[in-house]
């Protein structure tokens, strides 16, 4: 029986992509000095809202990736990281998960509502 | 994305960046230490001290699908300075003064410089320490999930 369903699984493939995410703003963040650095991203939402636009249905087949930034201007030595805009993605990132943490808890007090006579 | 390993790897690397952070502010206080050191042991003509400087490198870790990926942040080489000329100072009576010039050699130790390297050194050390804390946070968020 599966009682989370694919928005179940959606949803915890989009934490598990958060914290991803939170490992490559960390490693940013440890490189900021290592010349020739450039900054990591990893993109996952923006595969997903591509892919419902295109109308595809099945999401759950994709999976998050992790790119290079060689757009961003780099310093004298090479290194493209900018302190304050890794410390926002960070920022940025943590609400992200936890509001992906907040659906998913109001899913599982559902689940357990239904087990729960009681409720 | 598998394996008990995968899970704290931001937080190694985090924590690889305070270590490398850590050591350069090391190298920092003993250059400005020593900003005023003539004479080197080893003898000989006086010798001023030759500022340190560190360099970083990625840590580079083979994933399952045979890539490298990079995971944080270690000193790759501590290198005397070989580039920024000695200060030269007229001041006879000093004990390492050339005897025929009255000339001494002072390090090539730039205070302003140094203390400018170790704001910088500071900031990221503390960037870093608030990217734990935020893996700290995510993880009690997983956690409460649990209860």
């Amino acid at each position: 029986m599966d009682i989370t369903g694919d928005s179940g699984r959606l949803l915890s493939k989009l934490m598990s992509a958060a914290s991803r995410r939170a490992d490559v703003i960390a490693n940013n963040i440890a490189n900021q000095s290592t010349p020739g650095f450039k900054r990591g991203t990893l993109a996952f939402e923006e595969l997903l809202a591509s892919e419902m636009k295109r109308g595809g249905a099945d999401l759950l087949s994709i999976l998050p990736e992790r790119q290079t930034d060689f757009i961003t201007a780099s310093k004298a030595n090479g290194n493209n990281v900018q302190m304050e805009l890794e410390v926002n993605a960070m920022n940025e990132n943590r609400l992200l998960y936890e509001t992906y943490a907040a659906i998913m808890a109001g899913r599982m007090e559902l689940v357990r509502a239904s087990i729960d006579e009681r409720g | 994305m598998t394996g008990i390993s995968e899970l704290f790897s931001g937080f190694r690397a985090s924590s690889s960046g305070t270590t490398a952070e850590r050591a350069r502010m090391d190298i920092i206080t003993t250059n400005l230490a020593n900003a005023q050191t003539t004479r080197m042991p080893g003898g000989g003509k006086p010798r001023p001290y030759q500022r340190q400087q560190v360099s970083f490198e990625p840590i580079l870790r083979r994933m399952a699908n045979g890539e490298d990926t990079i995971e944080g942040v270690r000193i790759s080489a501590i290198e005397p300075d070989n580039v920024t000329p000695f200060e030269e100072i007229y001041d006879p009576g000093h004990p390492d003064a050339d005897p025929t010039t009255g000339i001494v050699r002072m390090p090539n130790v730039n205070a302003t410089k140094e203390m400018a390297d170790l704001i910088t050194s500071v900031r990221a050390y503390e960037a870093n320490i608030k990217a734990q804390e935020n893996f700290i946070r995510m993880a009690e968020t997983a956690l409460r999930l649990a209860q």
